[in-house]
Order: structure tokens, then sequence, then C-alpha cells
């Protein structure tokens, strides 16, 4: 466990899941279907995790694997068709799935705020930042802020993400894409959440911006120690941030863990496999090995295991029954049969 | 934004000359010469050189346009065949207020109710109030307009008689009348005009205000005071009242049935605007926000999906001004589409020509209030006029 | 101006003929003629479109509509040869005279209410029939009469058929409409190729133009034109074709047209010596022509209206037309006495309404084919 082939942040990657503790977030077996003419495509199955307060835990897989309904499903921001078939949502305590619209409504950015893919879409173009940024403390802060308070707040925001409090009076257009997700950041800050939701959160941005930004995203969890969501299809954002990481697969997590732990061990074939997919500036070289195949149709999702058509390590039992997420050792949890035959070097293929 | 006014008014000024020289060579391609139309032929040649030279009907055909385009910029319009010696000019300004009144209450009312029913269909996606909305829209849209007039006028004028059935104001009313109909018509545009320019203030104020309840407070105070300001007014001229109550009355079936069938248009666009917009990104974020439903769709939604609709404005104008003569000739309304049906059909050319020539100017004058009202709902647009 | 350019669609045969490309190069010798190759393209193409055409209820509504009015405009010749008003010249629609007889009570002329649908006073009375004295019947020619055997929406003030007129007029609307329709895309192709194409001062002028056209209302100034000239159909329909399709139609054309300029397969032809007509031909207006087709849906949608209005105002040189059958309704009186002589003012209002209103929703779910961004998922 020595050889951790990606980069990983130093400092914040301290030991996960501190017992006794009562989790920020804890989710159990969510699931989540879309009702579709067809048939129902079950888009989050089963899903369970624990984020303890001030830790960020990161979702990563395919796109299409259903990080991004989880995320919708934790807001309960789901288009008309989507059906929230069972689990829980316990944020500090409360299940949020037991409250009417009014009150999940007043939860919203409150409690729970999100970062977006795609900031530059995020902002109503009408309007300026700051009349935005205030939209969400009218909307929850008790009493309304003046405008004074208001000003304040924000240039306070402003300056904590690095942008010039003068921008404050801007249109979203007269802002850069990084500054926009930046701005997007303070906007999470506004209400004081207890949790951000980032989903995607620099996935449109290059590269010394999305360094940038995820700078501040670490900055935010450490001095302020919010806890976190991410949600990512780049394995080298998720190593960089997160605490605990959830490989997600076909709708379900496949593997859950420290994130030290899953780099450097990963036991699912699937999170091995996208690891072996991953180039390291710091190991040693090596030809990446691909993924191949498809993600599965989830209008119907094999049977069993929904990783075996493209497993190489599948069995007939892997057809038959599916595996439950079970704890290898305390605090990784691996759904697979034959997680013992997950090689502990990457895949290779032979050059 | 002084700077864009004036850009723009050059190009109307190009476009409205492009438009003027149209209508010059359509005078001049219609059949017939109009010297052998109206000059006895019997008249000695001589005679009638000196005629032709009088009328500045010697020149070539350019001198003749070139006659004629800068005589209408001095406000030289010819005299009508039909009310002869009166000026076109003075046949015209007399009906301008009358159409404006008619147009711009009829365009008001039918952005307002479709821009209204447009976005509260739109958000409640489906189901039977959706399909009867658009099939009864679409039918608005398309209805064969005089036909729809006329039954309006059966319904609600001969069958329930709520309004009068067609006219200005009702003749044996004014016979001993103290005021001319348009000495009354005069004063009510004077006082809405007071009472709008009230309510654009108060608007104008209310933006410069940073707090928002405060600012809330100034625009709902403008609407108020431009209401009481009007009340006012007419509370002032007691003598006059019966008599602009009985304008009003007249105008109103008109106004309601131009405004029905243009308000199908824009509810129709403000409809798929709304769904467009529904589907971006910042609607899902507002969601995330908790801003409660209704300000989303008012606030965010809306507010977006109204860009598109200003800009159909355009094409609506042209829609509405057309059906604006109909409801005129329907309605016995004495404006300019009106008289410019009857001029036609009398063959009064100058006057015809001079209404449509004014009818141009119209929808050109009401096309630069849209780019101005555009630019003042987009930030984007403003900032690439700014610069 | 503001206008923007509309979004454009993404042009739908452009990505078959790429995908047709992508086959050639493939293959070792061409398998079919190019053309073979179009044709089964444009086949699947369209197959694959009015499956989604068909899905919108409402187009099928307007489609229906349309197919309605078709087979009433066949009924009018059908009838006319071997059908019920088979040589008979009272159902022509122009010159056709029955007036249908009524036999009526002839009353005293100061009593208190005569009934007009069964009683006469004698004044009148005595026009028709010489002599008549109170309490005879007399006979008196009626028009315009209610609907009967003879005549199934009665008769028009002159006696008249409404039935053979509101058929007869069918054809007319469809001919105008076809017309103004085939005018419209022919214009608005060429206008938007062009503008698209050459560029510089020519696109600068076409598109001034057509915000000029766009910007005038069309009633107007066919009114006025109207006034000056005997317009005859064929000409309303030229006319209003080339006004809208210089107009709007021409605008988004252009914008179209501007994006298929910038497709491969463009960059192809021209490093193989296209030229810019040749491309214009070849590419350019199969690509545009679907859109094309919608605003022609449009366009016979305005068509029938500004006919029937122009008609309704006695302003076209037309043998009958819906507009002309309310015309005479109203400039005889007929129209203001409410709904009594409801067969005067339905049918051919209707008649009006129905046939924009069918080809306004056919070119709505057309749009939602043509434009995907429409579509409700």
């Amino acid at each position: 466990m020595t050889d951790t082939r990606l980069d990983t942040a130093e400092g914040n990657l301290d030991s996960p899941v501190p017992s006794g503790e009562r989790p920020i977030l804890e989710v159990n077996d969510l699931v989540m279907n879309y009702e579709m003419k067809t048939g129902m495509v079950s888009a989050v199955e089963g899903v369970s995790f624990k984020l303890p307060k001030g830790k960020s835990l990161g979702l990563v897989g395919e796109s299409g694997c259903g990080k991004t309904s989880v995320a919708l499903t934790l807001m309960q921001l789901l288009a008309n068709n989507a059906r929230i078939l069972g689990g829980e949502i316990k944020l500090d305590g409360e299940n949020l799935l037991d409250l009417g619209d009014e009150e999940m409504r007043k939860r919203r950015w409150n409690e729970v705020s999100m970062v977006f893919q795609g900031a530059m879409n995020s902002w109503n173009p009408v309007y300026t930042v700051g009349e935005q940024i205030r939209e969400t403390m009218d909307v929850h802060w008790n009493p309304k802020p003046t405008t004074a308070e208001a000003r304040a707040k924000i240039e306070e925001l402003f300056e904590m993400v690095g942008i010039n409090p003068e921008m404050i009076d801007r249109y979203p257009h007269e802002f850069s894409g990084g500054m926009k997700q930046r701005a997007v950041i303070a906007m999470a800050l506004a209400c004081d959440p207890k949790l951000i939701i980032a989903d995607e959160p620099t996935t449109a941005l290059d590269v010394i911006v999305q360094e940038q930004i995820l700078e501040e995203l670490r900055k935010i969890q450490n001095e302020l120690g919010m806890s976190i969501i991410y949600i990512s299809h780049d394995i080298a954002v998720i190593a960089e941030i997160t605490n605990i990481i959830g490989v997600m697969y076909a709708g379900k997590i496949v593997e859950l863990g420290p994130t030290t732990e899953i780099f450097a061990n990963p036991r699912h074939p699937y999170a091995w496999l996208i690891l072996s997919s991953t180039p390291s500036i710091t190991g040693p070289r090596r030809v990446l090995a691909p993924l191949e195949g498809e993600p599965p149709n989830l209008l119907d999702p094999p049977s069993g295991c929904r990783f075996h058509p493209r497993c190489p390590f599948a069995t007939q039992k892997c057809v038959d029954e599916e595996p439950p997420l079970a704890d290898i050792e305390p605090g990784h949890a691996v759904a697979c049969w034959h997680h013992e035959q997950v090689p502990v070097t990457l895949a290779t293929v032979e050059a | 934004m002084l700077k864009f006014i004036a850009k723009r008014l050059v190009q109307m000024a190009f476009l409205f000359f492009l438009f003027l020289s149209l209508v010059f060579f359509l005078l001049q391609a219609q059949p017939g010469d109009i010297t052998s139309q109206f000059i006895n032929p019997e008249i000695p040649a001589a005679v009638r050189a000196q005629i032709l030279a009088r009328l500045g009907l010697d020149g070539s055909i350019w001198s003749q346009w070139w006659t004629y385009v800068t005589n209408f910029f001095t406000g030289n319009l010819g005299v009508s065949f039909s009310q002869f010696p009166k000026p076109v000019i003075a046949v015209v300004g007399e009906r301008i207020p009358r159409t404006l009144f008619l147009f711009t209450f009829a365009t008001l009312l039918s952005y307002v109710m479709g821009f209204t029913l447009g976005k509260r269909v739109a958000w409640k996606r489906g189901g039977f109030s959706e399909y009867t909305v658009t099939i009864g829209g679409v039918f608005l849209y398309t209805v064969f307009y005089p036909w729809f007039g006329i039954l309006m006028i059966l319904f609600f004028a001969s069958y329930l008689g709520w309004f009068p059935i067609s006219g200005f104001l009702t003749p044996e009313f004014w016979r001993n009348a103290p005021f001319t109909g348009n000495q009354v018509f005069g004063q009510l545009l004077l006082s809405l005009g007071i009472a709008a320019a009230v309510l654009v203030a108060g608007l104008l104020v209310a933006r410069r205000v940073p707090e928002r309840s405060t600012a809330r407070l100034i625009r709902r105070g403008g609407y108020v005071l431009s209401v009481l300001v009007l009340a006012g007014f007419w509370i002032l001229r007691p003598e006059m009242r019966p008599y602009a109550f009985d304008i009003v009355h007249h105008t109103i079936l008109p106004v309601v049935t131009l405004a029905l069938v243009a308000f199908a248009g824009t509810m129709l666009l403000t409809r798929s605007s709304m769904l467009e917009t529904l589907k971006e990104d910042y609607i899902l974020t507002a969601r995330a926000k908790g801003v409660p439903e209704k300000d989303i769709r008012d606030r965010h939604a809306a507010r977006n999906a109204l860009l598109p609709v200003v800009t159909s404005f355009i094409l609506g104008l042209a829609f509405i001004i057309g059906g604006g003569v109909v409801t005129e000739t329907i309605f016995g309304w004495p404006g300019m589409g009106a008289l410019l049906l009857n001029a036609t059909i009398i063959e009064d050319v100058p006057v015809a020509t001079g209404a449509l020539a004014f009818i141009g100017i119209l929808a050109l004058l009401a096309h630069l209030l849209v780019d101005i009202l555009y630019n003042v709902l987009d930030p984007r647009v403003r900032v690439q006029a700014g610069n | 101006m503001v206008i923007k350019d509309q979004e454009t669609a993404e042009p739908i045969e452009s990505v078959l003929a790429d995908e047709a490309r992508v086959g050639l190069r493939e293959g070792d010798a061409l398998p079919e003629s190019l053309w073979k190759v179009r044709w089964r393209l444009g086949w699947v193409g369209l197959k694959k479109n009015w499956k989604l055409f068909v899905e919108n209820k409402i187009g099928l509504f307007g489609l229906g509509l349309i197919l309605l009015f078709a087979l009433m405009a066949l009924a009018y010749p059908v009838f006319r040869a071997w059908g019920p008003w088979q040589n008979s010249s009272i159902y022509d629609p122009v010159i056709g005279y029955d007036a249908v007889v009524a036999e009526l009570e002839v009353m005293p002329t100061e009593a208190d209410v005569i009934d007009p649908s069964t009683q006469i006073d004698v004044g009148n009375a005595q026009l028709w029939c010489f002599g008549a004295f109170p309490g005879d019947i007399c006979e008196i020619p009626r028009a315009p009469a209610p609907p009967n055997n003879d005549h199934w929406l009665g008769t028009d003030p002159l006696g008249r058929d409404i039935a053979s007129q509101l058929t007869y007029s069918t054809r007319a609307a469809f001919f105008l409409g076809a017309v103004a329709a085939i005018v419209t895309v022919v214009v608005a192709t060429t206008v938007g190729s062009m503008a698209a194409f050459y560029g510089g001062w020519l696109d600068n002028f076409l598109m001034r133009l057509a915000d000029l056209v766009l910007l005038m209302p069309l009633i107007p100034i066919l009114i006025v034109v109207s006034g000056m000239f005997t317009v005859t159909m064929p000409l309303l329909g030229i006319m209003i074709g080339i006004l809208s399709g210089f107009g709007g139609t021409a605008i988004v054309l252009k914008s179209q047209a501007l994006s298929v300029k910038v497709k491969p397969f463009i960059d192809a032809a021209r490093v193989s010596g296209g030229s810019n007509m040749h491309l214009i031909l070849k590419h350019v207006i199969p690509n545009v022509l679907p859109l094309s087709f919608l605003y022609m849906m449009f366009t016979v949608t305005e068509a029938v209206s500004l006919e029937a209005t122009l008609s309704f105002f006695g302003l076209i040189e037309a043998p009958m037309t819906w507009g002309i059958m309310l015309s005479t309704a109203q400039t005889q009186g007929y129209l203001r006495s409410g709904l009594e002589f409801w067969w005067l003012l339905i049918p051919a209002g209707l008649a009006v309404s129905l046939l924009a209103a069918g080809f306004f929703f056919a070119g709505r779910a057309m749009d939602e084919v043509i434009n995907p961004r429409l579509r409700a998922q």
C-alpha cells in the first residue's frame, strides 16, 4: 500500500469515518427509477454511504452511471418522470425524504447547496451575479438581509473565493468561466449550508483554472469545516480532494472506502480497471489498459452483478447472484464475488 | 443609449425612404396615365403642358420621384381628391391619434394576456388545459378576422347589447354637445399620456433604487399615483366626462377584438419560448436554491422567455396593424385603416398612399420602441450597444 | 434590427448525404449510382419523419382538416358532373339562380306584428301577388332561403346555392395557397442562399429589403395595390408569395444556408472545383428545402386569410371565393340581424378559419419534426 500510483494531494487525506460521531449525511438503500414509455430505468439502485462532518466524499464513474442522479435525488430536484422508490437520506439526523415539498424547498441551499457542472449556464443571464446570490439570502435568511448586510456578505464571500468585490454588480456574461465557477462557490456558501454537492465542478474549465477551483474548494473544506460531496467522471480530480470515494457502476456503488485505500488497493474489478486506465506522472511508466465494452442499458440491466458482461473475472455466479456491498476491512466495502482475485498491481497491456 | 437610438433612427429613416420610393413607383406603375385620367383631353396641347408643369408632372420620372420624396418630408402630401381641397396631411393627421389609441391599447392588452397565459400553460405542461389553450390559440390566430369581428359584434353588441354596434361616438348624444369629438378625444389622450408618464417615471425611479423593498414601494406608488392622476384629471372636467365615457364605451369592443386575435400569436410564442427556457441550467440552479416555484416561473423562466417574445413583436406588429385596418372597417372606427380602405375604394389615390406611408411610419416607430425595450431587457445586448 | 438569426435545425439531408459519402468512400467501387443513394436515403428520412409527424396529434388533426377540404374541392366538379347537382344551372356558384318559393299568408298592413317567416303584409304581398288580400296565401320567391332538400346550406341573397359556392371556392383557395407557397419557396430559397453565399453588399441589400418587407403590414399594402390594379387570384398568389418569401422566410432560410455553408462537404465540393452556383443548386438548396416546406405551410395559412379579407372588402377579381360570399351577405345587409341568416355567415367564415388552421397545425407539427429542440421528451 505504499506505492500510491496517482498524484493524491497530501494533507487532507486523514483517516476517514471516525467512529461514534453522527455523520452529517447518511444515505441508506436509495432507489430511484425513471419512468419511460418503454419501461423503468433503474438509475439509482440501493445506494448507501455515510459522510462524516467536515469530510469530503467523491462519487466517481463513467457518464450515465447514476452519479448525477444521486446528487439530484439528494436534492430532490428530479424530472417529473423520476420515482424515488425507497431508502433514506438523513441530513444531520433528519430524513429528507419524509419532508413535504415546501419543507424541502426551505432546506435546499439553506442546508444543502450545489455547485453545478458548467457554471456558464448556472447563471441567469438577465440578472447581475450579486442579485442572484442575494436571492438565496432573501429566500432563506430570517429575517431577510438589508441591502447593506447582503452586500457585505457577498463581498466577504467574493474575497474568500478570490473575486474582486467590485464585480458584484456585473452580469454573468462579463465573468470568465473560472470566475463564474468561483462565484457559484461563493453563492453556495451564502446561507452557510451543512453540505455542498459539487457536480462536476471543474469539467468545463481548462486545466489551470480547474486547479484553482479545486484549491478553493479544498480551502473551504479545511477552513470552514464544510462537508462536500464531489461528483466527477475524472478520477484524478476526485483523488486530489476527497477523503472517501464511492465508485459507481450502473446505478450502484460497487466500492466504497477511504481515498488512499482505494487508490492503493482497488478491490472491485471495475475500480481496478478505471484506475488502470488513468495515467500517472510520478508512478512507473506503463501502457494503459483500456476498459472495454459499453455501459449497460439501464432499462434492462444485466442480471446478477451488473458489471459481469465487461468483467475479466466473471463467473456463472456473477450472472446469477448479485454481490452485496460488504466490508472487506473496516471502512472499505466492495460488491464483488471475486475481489480476492483482483491483482494488487494495475493492469497493463502487453506492449 | 442615445447613440444607439440615433443610429437606429438613421436606419429607420433609410428604410422609410426606401418604402416611400416603393410607394411612388407603385403609383407610377398603375395602369393608365394619371394625366389622361384627370385632365380634360380636349384642352389644347399648350395649356395642357402648362397644367402639367404646374402640377410638376413635366419632368422625368426621377425628378418627379425626387419631388415626391422631398414634398413628403416637408409635410406636403398633396390634396385629397374626395375632400378637395383639404390637404392629405390634414385628413391623415385627424385620423392618426385614433388609430394610435386603438393600436396601443390592443397591443398592450394582447401582450399582457398572451404573455401571462402562455407562461402558465408552459409551466403546467401537458393535460387537457394545454390542448384546449393551444387549439383555441391557433384558432384565434388563424380565424378569418373580419368574420370574427362580425361575430363579436353580433354577440356583444346586438345580442347582449353591452356595447354600441359601431362608430366612434353616438351622434344623437352629441347633437347639443359643447365640445367636438376631437376635443374630447384629445383630452382623453392627454390624460392617458400623463398617467402613462407617471407610471413610467415610477418604474424608472424604482430601477435606480438599490433597496428592493423600497423599489417595490415606489413602483406600486407609481401605479396608484397614475390611477389617481387619471381620476383627478376627469374629476376636474365634470361637463366633459359623459362625452369621454361615450367614446371609451365605443372603443372597448374593437380593442378587445383586436387584442384577442393578436394575443394568440403572443401566447403560442411565449409558450414555446418558456418551454425552451425551462430546459436551461439556471432554472435547475434556481430550484436548487430553494426559490419558490412562482418566483422561478416569473422571475427566472418568464423573464428570459420574454426576450424572443419581444423580438417577435416586429412580426406581430405587421399583424396587428393589418388587423387594425380590418378592425376599423368592421367597427366603423374612423382611423387610418378605415381611411386607407375608403380612399382605395373611391380611388382617392393621394389619401390612400398618404395613409399607407403613415402606417409605414407607425410601424417603424413601434419597431424603434421595441428595439429600445429589448435593449433595456437584455443586459447582453446592452453591453454590445455600449461598446 | 434585433431579429436574431433563428437557431437553425440540423439539416437532415446533409447528415444523410454525409452518411452516403462515408459509405461510398469505404466501398471499393461505386455500388449504386449517386442519385439512387440519394433517393433511398431521402425515402428513409421521409419514413422516419412521417413517424415523428404521426406522433403529434395536433399535426394529424391539421392534416385531417386539409384532407377534408381537399375532398370538398373535389366534391364540386364531381357533383356537377355526376352527382346531385348534375346538369342544373341553378347550382352554378356565380350565375345560378333558384328562388325557393315560400307560401306566406297575407296579413293587413296595420297588423301589430308580422312574422316574416310565415306571414307577409299586404304592401309587400302586392309586389309579388297582384291583387292579394289579407287571408290569401301568396307565393313569393325567397332569397336567401334557409337550408332545404335542394339547397343543403340554403341560398344566398341572390338565390345562389351556398353549398356549391362553398365547394367551388375551396378549389380557388387551394389554388391560391399553392401559387403563394411555391412562389414563397422559390423566392425565399433564392434570396436566402444568394445572401448567404455571395455575402457582401448583395447580402446587405437583400437583408435590408427583407427587414422592410417584414416591417410593413401586408394588408394595407395589398389594399392599396388592389385599388390601383385589377388583382386576380393568380396575381394575388404571386404577390403574397413574393412579399412573404422576401420577408421572414428569406431571413430564416439565409441562416439555414449559412449553417450549410460551413459544413465540410461544401469545402470538399469547393475544393473539387464547384462554383458558387453549383454549390447552391446541388448542396444548399436540397438542404434548406425541408425548412422551406415548413414555411410553405405557414404561407398557405397567410394567403388563405389575406385573400378572404381582401375579397371581403370587394378588392379581388374572382368569380367566387369565401370572402366574396361573406361580402355579398354583408353588403346586402344580412349580417346585422344576428344569427337569423346563419347560413350566410357561418359556412364561409368557418371554411376560411378551418383551412387556415389546418395548414397552421400541420406546419407546427412539421416544425417539431424539423426542429428537434421543440419536441417534447
